[in-house]
């Protein structure tokens, strides 16, 4: 459709109210909720996603687009919960103890949140503690840690050991990231996926979820 | 072959050229500033020729089949810098020797002294060979914490050893007579040299446990600021008379870490910015440090690129200063678009040398993190980039680092770039003036007691500094 076209478009653009404008058009024009965040918002935000992985668009242009989505998320929102529409999964997520580093955390946040999951971000300095109780109290299927510093990367670990001393271990999914991570720390630690960038952290969540 | 006289105080040297070379190359090895890279704009390269009535801008200037002669301005020793205002101890015996010694996290640089007459006899420069264990601070210190901090801080040692024989060979005196040694650094560096355990350099809130400012049986070690702002930058400062200005003055040192200090109404504002190791041409594809063939610099002359290599060897790659000098050129000649996007990717430099958008990524997050940290720490102090006076760049990188280029891809503001003065190893030449003058030692001990820590991690101004700083149009606004 036309309309919801022109939202992705703009979206990707970056144009925050236009794409705020586009939205309340759609509504009006009846197009549900659900549709308009699926083909115009998510879709929009998946094709920077998609461009990121391949370099072609850089950390501020991500930013700016998810600014777009947030600003037409916030009118479908309470449209979605009137029609009973559920998020298709929860996910916390934070940077480490000791490492405030948040803009890595901060993109795979908006990533997955464009593929429609609910994120509580636990923001950074997280403690393995605080991870662990969060999922088990929130019911998150995915706890998702980001690190910036070697010195830091095994609290990842901790998180881990954590989750499997809650007996939550085989409920959740544990996602690492972050510039010093490796596939290789992945194994070491016992956690389920490591992702190179926030686009793949998030395909990687949504499939978790649809699981 | 035409021969080219160069004239410095009673120094007389001869190089010969071919015709058509550039006079601003061949001054390369007499230190000689290019601090625009060579684009004619900053002017202070010129020099006096003889049978010219003003003064020429040696990087304009190509020779022709004649000889020439210039007169460079009179090279400012070492010891002459180290002594400002100030005698060798008065004290120090006849025939004293002394080391100053800069540990970086790359080289470690050491320069030996006679203690009596001040003068400088012998200097002598090294891989860090801890660089083996991990490239960066960081990765020393998770080392250091997985059980590997004696072996570091032998490593060290053993550097500073060697160093200091192959000094003592180069002066031909009896290493027995060092008797003073002053060893700066970064705080790591420190912490790595004295065996200390740097766990609380390791995470936040990062409050190191001791910051020096206290003789050593390896040496005197001169007062760190905190943890990521060490006792290099404290030396830096007292060498730059940072301290002293009666207006604002900006010390930046560019490596892997970018540490600023800025000295405004008596009080030193200073943060460490993670510029990460780019510039010293890794992680990128065909980075290089700075070897014979690196492209160390490059120009946009009528949309095509001019590149120079180091000692006029075929290009093997591109290191630091060459990368930063790409990427701008690249940016004028619209090859790169505002957001970074490198339309023919990769970009041929030199046969087998390019550049991919993966690079320009690197140099994107590079550049923004110096600029952000510039932006935050001129906010924290409540002034404009105009405000200050003076700017001094120190390190390898730092001064070799085309400001023009700094100034077009938005590394630095172009009011700072514009006002930038190379001072290559400062940290050196402060340590020196801490072995030449102990009462210095107080005045380091003011200058880190006044420091100011202005963190980055976590500000919300900072973060969105970096942020609009990635982009390749932030300029001029402030």
């Amino acid at each position: 459709m036309e309309l919801l076209n022109q939202i992705s478009q703009q979206l990707q653009a970056g144009k925050a109210k236009d794409v705020k404008a586009l939205v309340e058009q759609a509504i009006e024009a009846g197009i549900p909720a659900q549709t308009i965040l699926d083909e115009g918002l998510l879709s929009g935000m998946n094709v920077i996603g998609e461009k990121f992985k391949r370099n072609e668009v850089f950390v501020p242009e991500v930013l700016v687009a998810a600014r777009a989505m947030n600003r037409g998320a916030a009118l479908l929102k309470p449209l979605l919960a009137q029609d009973g529409a559920k998020a298709t999964g929860r996910v916390c997520i934070g940077t480490v103890q000791g490492d405030l580093h948040d803009i890595g955390k901060n993109l795979v946040k908006m990533m997955m949140e464009a593929k429609g999951l609910e994120v509580i971000d636990l923001g950074t300095d997280v403690s393995a503690q605080t991870f662990v109780q969060t999922a088990k109290e929130q019911d998150c299927q995915i706890i998702c840690c980001s690190a910036l510093l070697t010195t830091t990367m095994s609290v990842m670990g901790d998180v881990v050991r954590e989750a499997e001393a809650a007996g939550i271990r085989d409920k959740v999914k544990i996602m690492i990231g972050g510039a010093p991570v490796s596939q290789a720390h992945c194994d070491e630690i016992g956690a389920d996926a490591y992702t190179t960038d926030a686009a793949s952290a998030a395909d990687c969540a949504a499939a978790f979820c649809r699981a | 072959m035409p021969v080219l006289t160069v004239r410095q105080g009673a120094r007389r040297h001869e190089i010969p050229f071919s015709p058509g070379a550039c006079l601003g190359d061949l001054l390369h090895a007499f230190d000689h500033p290019h601090p625009c890279g060579g684009r004619g704009v900053c002017g202070k390269c010129s020099v006096l020729m003889s049978g010219q009535d003003a003064p020429v801008l040696s990087c304009q200037t190509y020779l022709g089949d004649q000889d020439a002669e210039v007169y460079l301005p009179e090279a400012i020793p070492l010891t002459q810098i180290a002594m400002t205002g100030e005698a060798a101890q008065q004290a120090a015996p006849e025939g004293a020797v002394g080391a100053a010694v800069d540990i970086g996290t790359t080289t470690i640089a050491l320069a030996l002294y006679d203690l009596h007459t001040g003068g400088r006899l012998a200097e002598a420069a090294m891989i860090n060979p801890q660089t083996a264990v991990a490239a960066d601070v960081i990765g020393r210190i998770g080392a250091a914490l997985e059980g590997r901090l004696s072996e570091q801080e032998r490593l060290v040692r053993g550097a500073i050893a060697a160093l200091l024989r192959r000094a003592c060979d180069q002066a031909g005196l009896d290493e027995a007579r060092v008797t003073e040694r002053v060893i700066t650094g970064n705080t790591t560096m420190l912490y790595l040299l004295t065996g200390q355990n740097p766990v609380s350099l390791s995470r936040a809130p990062f409050k190191a446990d001791t910051l020096f400012g206290h003789p050593h049986e390896a040496g005197y070690l001169p007062p760190c600021m905190n943890a990521f702002v060490g006792a290099d930058i404290t030396c830096a400062a007292l060498a730059c008379g940072l301290c002293e200005s009666s207006s604002p003055a900006l010390l930046c040192d560019l490596g892997t870490n970018g540490e600023l200090a800025l000295w405004k109404d008596g009080r030193l504002y200073v943060t460490s910015t993670a510029a990460g190791p780019v510039f010293e041409g890794a992680c990128i594809s065909c980075g290089v440090s700075s070897i014979p063939g690196a492209i160390d610099r490059v120009h946009a002359v009528g949309g095509r690129l001019h590149i120079h290599t180091i000692g006029d060897q075929p290009a093997v790659g591109v290191c630091g200063s060459g990368l930063l000098d790409a990427v701008a050129a690249l940016l004028e000649i619209g090859a790169i678009d505002e957001t970074g996007l490198l339309e023919d990717a990769p970009y041929p430099l030199a046969p087998g040398v390019f550049l991919t958008q993966a690079d320009v990524r690197a140099v994107q997050l590079a550049k923004a993190a110096i600029y952000a940290g510039v932006r935050t720490l001129l906010r924290a102090a409540k002034i404009a980039p105009g405000d200050v006076k003076r700017f001094f760049v120190a390190g390898g990188f730092g001064s070799h680092a085309g400001m023009g280029s700094a100034a077009v891809i938005g590394m630095l503001p172009r009011e700072l770039a514009a006002k930038a003065q190379a001072v290559g190893n400062a940290a050196l030449r402060g340590a020196a003036a801490l072995l030449l003058s102990p009462k210095k030692r107080a005045e380091a001990q003011r200058i880190a007691a006044q420091a100011v820590h202005v963190p980055l991690g976590g500000d919300p101004g900072f973060n969105d500094a970096y942020i609009e700083a990635m982009m390749f149009d932030t300029d001029e606004e402030c």
